[in-house]
């Protein structure tokens, strides 16, 4: 009924797509308290005290921070001129979510995911981030940090996805791609320090207001992209399906993801990469709303071959994951030596800047992590003026990483949230010490990928398939 | 305790630091209830209900609580003696409250509320059913027509058994502090002798 109004392309998704923005402020449940304007690491909320506040979406970079911390509530004792089912069905929520709406809130998507679920030719097949198995717990009443990756491949299993894969996969892969990508850069004298390319927040960033030093970031995609565009070539052709019969759902920590997987140049399957992203939050509430009694299930894998992961994948979802992963694979390739001890504590830590420098071998790295994006400008002065000094540079917008993202289960009490989130990161390397294979390049399936399908990293099919040109996507947008 | 005779301690926030964020209600919420795992807001199954709160006025934002009187109007009133004295908290013992509303009406500060009553997120049922056509039971979960949700009152209880209240502790301005009467009037006594001091130095001088 909406069509007809419009072009043919024009679906009731696109409608949603169009008028309702990822990350908004609910005027009518803000008080004004000017907490989320606080903790915006990029200025892009504006407000009065005690009156209600606004997001400028030009400016937003959609980490989803002013949701974690909006306490502005639905509450019962007032009345608001929108009902609570109004407002679940405006937000894209479940009729069965009981737990109170904040004013700061994200566009919901599970109604496409249950919609896809019952279209039987459709195939679906879904990922998790790495920092979902250690937070979806927490929604069913498990403590902070809890590690659930057999729950959450058995929840995925029961809701009906026909192949549960994961991002982690995609993760060592990008590690593949990223390392081969910095080795060269030094080999060959290319644009140094490089950024780290995963955290679509930090992406944006760049794009919006420093695009002069685009040229530093990776060309590789994130893991999501990069699985995605994966599921529907690779993936398609071992189960022998066409790609455009499949549905594919990335479930994240991140509000942000839903932005990045909706950019025109994520198609290079030839169909949108990846076709929705639904938040940790969404998954648990997708879970209760089938009846599904999480912390009872009985563990299960992800299924093969793009749910093999390793420890590195893993560890992706915490600030410094993504260079101790990177490491671990590009020293060895370097020198052909593996590193001694894997537990790289040097890049291992919290919110704020660190830095380090790794000897191995005779080959000299030095590295810069930023966790918050609030603290990544005089990092960005010192690359401009040429102080920096340092090969490698990893950023992550939100406080911890992806742990601490605005897609996470949402910790009431200020006073507790550094505890959940270092909960979550203990237990993510807790998964990483527990597996037995640590290093990406060691994934036999990631081996069996190259092997049978890519070739080599940053060859012709890797960089086709996997890779973007950053400098040029801001004329697309 | 350092005397028998203590006088109630009471919980009370400073207007001028109260940005309105309502951060002292979820954790007031989330601290009493019976579920007890509410860490994330996925948890929480039941509507906020709150033991303080916010009142909004065009001259800022505070919330109100329990003053914890020391001749309780509330507990006096109370015709079922659910309203007791526990150590310096007066106390509602919310299993024997029958919703008479006679403390709410007794309460110069309106800091008790009647809530209805959930378990395991699902409405308790009133034993009396409910006879009007017109009047619908509300919170319904489905099977329940005919029956009102039970309501009983609650009041804050300042966080009996906690190190702080859990308002106090989670406000991300430290608004909110518990009033101990003894140490408040020592403070004021003192900062008046001081004051007087001062006085009578710049005076003499």
């Amino acid at each position: 009924m909406y069509a007809k109004n419009f072009d043919e392309t024009v679906t009731i998704d696109t409608i949603i797509k169009m008028t309702s923005p990822i990350i908004a402020i609910d005027k009518e449940l803000c008080t004004g308290c000017g907490r989320c304007l606080e903790i915006c690491p990029v200025e892009a909320i504006a407000g009065k005290p005690n009156t209600p506040h606004e997001v400028d979406t030009a400016v937003c970079i959609l980490c989803g921070q002013c949701v974690q911390i909006c306490s502005g509530y639905d509450a019962p004792d007032e009345t608001f001129p929108t009902s609570r089912a109004e407002r679940l069905e405006q937000r894209g929520m479940l009729p069965t979510v009981q737990e109170p709406l904040f004013a700061a809130h994200y566009r919901g998507d599970i109604h496409r995911v249950i919609e896809a679920l019952q279209t039987p030719d459709m195939f679906t097949i879904v990922q998790c981030a790495p920092a979902v198995r250690v937070a979806i717990g927490e929604e069913f009443g498990m403590p902070y940090g809890a590690l659930t990756p057999g729950k959450l491949s058995a929840a995925l299993h029961a809701l009906g996805f026909d192949r549960v894969y994961d991002t982690n996969f995609a993760a060592d892969v990008t590690i593949m791609e990223e390392g081969a990508e910095l080795i060269k850069r030094i080999q060959e004298n290319g644009t140094l320090p490089m950024f780290t390319s995963c955290c679509p927040g930090w992406v944006k960033y760049l794009e919006d207001q420093h695009d002069d030093l685009l040229e530093h970031l990776s060309s590789c995609k994130s893991p999501q992209q990069m699985a995605g565009t994966l599921f529907k070539t690779y993936g398609a052709k071992i189960d022998q399906i066409d790609p455009a019969r499949i549905f594919s759902v990335a479930v994240m920590p991140c509000t942000c993801k839903k932005f990045e997987c909706e950019r025109p140049e994520m198609n290079a399957s030839g169909y949108q990469d990846v076709d929705l992203v639904i938040t940790t939050r969404e998954l648990a509430q997708l879970i209760k709303h089938a009846g599904i009694d999480f912390p009872a299930l009985s563990d299960e894998d992800f299924d093969n071959p793009l749910g093999c992961y390793t420890g590195a994948g893993n560890i992706f979802g915490t600030t410094g994951g993504v260079m101790e992963a990177a490491l671990r694979s590009a020293c060895e390739m370097l020198t052909g030596t593996p590193l001694p001890d894997l537990e790289l504590e040097y890049v291992r830590g919290d919110e704020g800047i660190r830095k380090a420098a790794i000897v191995h071998e005779g080959v000299a790295l030095k590295v810069a992590i930023v966790a918050g994006l609030q603290h990544i400008d005089s990092v960005l002065e010192q690359i401009r003026s040429g102080e920096a000094d340092f090969h490698f540079l990893e950023v992550m917008c939100c406080p911890l990483g992806c742990v601490s993202g605005g897609g996470q289960p949402k910790v009431l009490l200020p006073n507790q949230c550094l505890e959940a989130h270092i909960g979550r990161k203990s237990g993510l390397y807790a998964h990483d010490r527990s597996l037995a294979v640590r290093k990406s390049h060691d994934n036999p399936q990631v081996k069996k990928l190259y092997q049978d399908f890519l070739g080599e990293p940053l060859g012709h099919e890797a960089h086709h398939l996997l890779h973007t040109d950053h400098s040029h996507n801001r004329n697309l947008v | 305790m350092n005397t028998p005779y203590r006088l109630n301690r009471f919980v009370i926030a400073d207007p001028g630091k109260c940005i309105g964020c309502r951060v002292c209600e979820i954790a007031c919420s989330t601290v009493h209830s019976r579920e007890k795992t509410p860490l994330t807001a996925g948890n929480m199954n039941n509507p906020v209900q709150s033991r303080l709160y916010l009142v909004r006025t065009p001259q800022g934002a505070v919330p109100v609580q329990c003053r914890h009187c020391e001749n309780a109007p509330c507990a006096a009133a109370c015709p079922v003696l659910a309203i007791t004295q526990k150590d310096d908290v007066i106390y509602v013992d919310e299993d024997l409250c029958i919703g008479c509303k006679t403390c709410m009406l007794a309460c110069p500060f309106g800091a008790l509320k009647l809530v209805p009553v959930f378990e395991n997120g699902l409405p308790v049922e009133q034993n009396l059913p409910l006879l009007s056509e017109t009047a619908q039971p509300e919170n319904s979960n489905g099977d329940s027509d005919g029956y009102k949700q039970l309501h009983v009152v609650i009041k804050c209880d300042r966080c009996l058994g906690l190190e702080q209240p859990a308002c106090v502790a989670n406000c991300p301005q430290q608004a909110l502090q518990v009033v101990s009467p003894e140490e408040h009037l020592a403070a004021r006594m003192h900062e008046a002798a001081v004051s007087l001091a001062a006085v009578v130095r710049n005076y003499t001088s």
